[in-house]
């Protein structure tokens, strides 16, 4: 099974280049401007930095407020960043609004959302759904090819038998078809990137894992880069070959999904991987919820704490931690973190943390 | 007229074969089936299921909030009031007249035979509610002070307005929010300040039971935890009772003592949270422990369970799970299973109860079905079923 050989996880050095890369991008959004004073922004994106190689998942955690969802929509270039570039095979793209610059980087990059219910026009049938892109990228030629791509389409996303579900209409599928739609529209473009926002948040327990399971298929076939957003760090590690955390619009920490959810290194990571529910902890008897150390929540983006974003919330905040953000350290194994307990990117520890356990 | 015995001091909620119908132009939906329980005292119990398995609409019909089209067909909710309270102004009300506890021992009263005014004070000085969205469940042209006194004003009519204030900072300080917030609206507070706001209000009375629909689905995980470790030590601190309603089986085996498990408004498993976790009996119990990737050991694939759960206007004949069971054998077709315990040694008020033939003595051998047997099942089923 394909899937077994996914989660036998490949080691994080990879020698391929990526296919989007995005470096040092920022995006901040204007609120409240007012005629007199300076104009008020959301730092909803600071300086984050990712990749994404064909044939692997990488998943992007975060709480609601941390800038995941901005930074897929800016890779999907549904907004323009404040600053910073991205790559794709190796060159920046111009962040120009020219329609026919993005309708030739979507050729390549696609995007999933959270809400099947919403993401699908409920006037229109199945196959109208997958006609459309088929025909604005011209992969269908005549009415008879993009039947049979439509059909062939259902069938990659195990919808079958697909010539009935081609004349359906969303209101007459379950949220599990209607997301498979979805994947399937995003894969009529025959994309190299796929970018799924929460792709399976919305639907119920059972079938989460046939979506995921899915998508891990797809992307194994057609060797797609994938990017997962999610606030389930369990899914992440379930999911991707990679996982990157990210807290209040910073990237804190990433590497081998392994690596970060089994050895966390970030404060914030920690409590991220303590607050998830885990069945495990009543083997451990006691029975009631287990208390968690850190407290609150996400701050206002408007104000944010200076220097690390986290340092209001953190057991081990030092004076430094305040007054700017860490450089990224790497700890080995592709695993790194934004955070002064492992150094200032230079190798430099300061002061390692009490032995924490995460769980 | 009220006299206590053994029942009387452990079980505080008996239902009895409790079923609800939606009647649908298309056909009735029986949402719940005859489903039956006990709550004890200050216990937590969790109920979960995939969506339409009937959870929410069973503890609406235990609150007596249904609306039509859906409509109580038949069964009981007995609540027997605790000792201390039974010489309580409300209960005495509840129990003079009234056919709610005719024929009833132990002072039990019939939740479903109570008449509005009885229901009106039975509500919120018994039983609270606490509903999915806390976004929503409060009014955002009130402060929330004003959202807390009012409940004080209504059910408590004696207190003046400084008691009804000195109460409401009491209770926002239980939740842990400062008492300066008294005179903040909903739009000034967080999503996890919010729900605990409504946690107050529920708790205003100091009810036997509290209900929550989801109370944290729309919260972030570190909030949520915040919310859960709130709700687990109020429970333990006033033994109060909870039925905590959720999808997520995780989430539900830390903090629950018991978890009923239900699928296609019948309960399929009850045990407790340890022993669910631990040998899930009912294969679709197992199947939803599985749907959920863990955090620790082993990564390994996971399926889910393939399917969807059925119309609830044609549900299957026998168990109604068979169509999607790995372990579907001859009666499953045909003969409806029932909540009994799942061997001989499940005895006592923590005995597992499961409803599968597999546990049959009149069908199955006496030996338990191992937890590598499900999972056998549901890799076969995945990978013979990758048509579906």
């Amino acid at each position: 099974m394909s899937v077994i050989q996914q989660l036998s996880s490949r080691p994080g050095g990879t020698a391929t280049i990526p296919v989007l890369e995005a470096i040092h991008l920022r995006k901040e959004f204007p609120v409240g401007q007012r005629l007199l004073g300076t104009p008020r922004v959301v730092h909803a994106v600071e300086d984050t930095s990712l990749a994404l190689y064909p044939g692997r998942a990488t998943a992007l955690v975060g709480e609601s407020g941390s800038g995941k969802t901005t930074v897929a929509r800016m890779l999907a270039r549904l907004y323009d960043p404040t600053s910073g570039t991205i790559n794709f095979r190796g060159s920046p793209i111009k962040l120009t609004r020219s329609s026919a610059a993005l309708h030739n980087y979507r050729r390549h990059v696609q995007l999933i959302f959270q809400d099947p219910f919403a993401s699908l026009n409920p006037v229109h049938s199945v196959r109208y759904h997958l006609a459309r892109p088929l025909r604005i990228f011209g992969h269908a030629k005549n009415q008879l090819e993009e039947t049979q791509q439509i059909l062939a389409l259902l069938n990659r996303v195990s919808l079958t038998p697909a010539d009935q579900f081609i004349q359906k209409y969303p209101h007459q599928l379950s949220g599990g078809q209607r997301q498979r739609i979805a994947i399937a529209r995003a894969l009529a473009v025959r994309p190299d990137v796929l970018l799924a926002d929460e792709p399976v948040s919305m639907l119920d327990v059972s079938i989460r894992l046939d979506i995921l399971n899915l998508l891990l298929r797809l992307k194994d076939e057609e060797q797609l880069a994938l990017l997962y957003i999610t606030h389930d760090i369990a899914s992440a590690r379930y999911f991707a070959d990679d996982t990157l955390v990210m807290y209040a619009g910073q990237m804190v920490e990433g590497g081998p999904s392994e690596e970060v959810t089994q050895a966390p290194k970030h404060p914030y990571t920690r409590l991220l991987l303590s607050a998830a529910p885990d069945p495990d902890r009543i083997k451990a008897g006691g029975g009631g919820m287990r208390e968690i150390g850190a407290r609150g929540e996400i701050p206002s983006l408007i104000t944010p704490p200076t220097g690390c974003r986290f340092h209001p919330r953190c057991p081990h905040a030092m004076e430094v931690c305040r007054q700017r953000f860490p450089k990224r350290t790497d700890l080995g194994g592709g695993h790194w973190t934004h955070c002064f307990l492992y150094g200032d990117g230079d190798g430099q520890t300061i002061n390692q943390p009490a032995a924490t356990p995460a769980h | 007229m009220v006299t206590s015995t053994s029942i009387g001091t452990q079980t505080l909620l008996e239902v009895k074969n409790l079923s609800v119908d939606y009647s649908a132009a298309n056909g009735v939906v029986h949402a719940v089936d005859k489903v039956s329980f006990t709550l004890k005292r200050g216990e937590i119990l969790g109920l979960a299921g995939e969506s339409g398995c009937g959870k929410s609409t069973m503890a609406y019909a235990i609150t007596r909030l249904l609306r039509p089209p859906a409509y109580i067909t038949g069964g009981e909710v007995l609540y027997y009031p605790p000792e201390g309270r039974q010489r309580s102004p409300v209960i005495s009300k509840l129990t003079q007249s009234g056919n709610a506890t005719e024929g009833m021992a132990d002072g039990a009263i019939d939740i479903l035979q109570l008449t509005p005014a009885q229901l009106r004070l039975f509500r919120w000085n018994e039983l609270s509610i606490v509903f999915q969205s806390a976004m929503n469940a409060l009014n955002p042209v009130l402060n929330i002070g004003t959202q807390i006194m009012d409940v004080l004003k209504t059910h408590r009519p004696e207190l003046g307005p400084d008691q009804r204030q000195r109460r409401a900072i009491e209770l926002l300080n239980l939740v842990g929010i400062a008492s300066d917030r008294l005179k903040s609206y909903p739009h000034e507070l967080s999503g996890g300040m919010r729900q605990r706001a409504v946690i107050a209000i529920a708790l205003a009375l100091n009810p036997e039971l509290i209900v929550m629909d989801e109370p944290t689905t729309a919260l972030d995980v570190v909030v949520q935890r915040e919310i859960l470790e709130l709700i687990s030590s109020l429970c333990k601190d006033f033994s109060m009772a909870l039925i905590f309603i959720t999808h997520d089986l995780s989430l539900l085996l830390e903090l629950a003592d018991k978890v009923a498990i239900m699928y296609a408004g019948k309960m399929v498993e009850k045990a407790t949270s340890k022993d669910l976790y631990l040998h899930p009996r009912h294969p679709y119990s197992h199947g939803l422990l599985n749907s959920f990737p863990n955090l620790h050991g082993p990564r390994r694939r996971m399926g889910g369970i393939p399917g969807s759960p059925p119309d609830l206007r044609a549900v299957p004949p026998g168990c109604s799970f068979h169509p999607r069971c790995p372990m579907a054998f001859g009666p499953c077709q045909s003969v409806q299973p029932v909540l009994k315990p799942a061997s001989a040694a499940d005895i006592g008020d923590n005995a597992q109860l499961v409803a599968c033939h597999l546990y049959d003595p009149r069908f199955a051998s006496a030996e338990l079905p191992t937890q590598e047997q499900f999972a056998a099942g549901y890799a076969s089923l995945i990978e013979g079923g990758k048509a579906r």
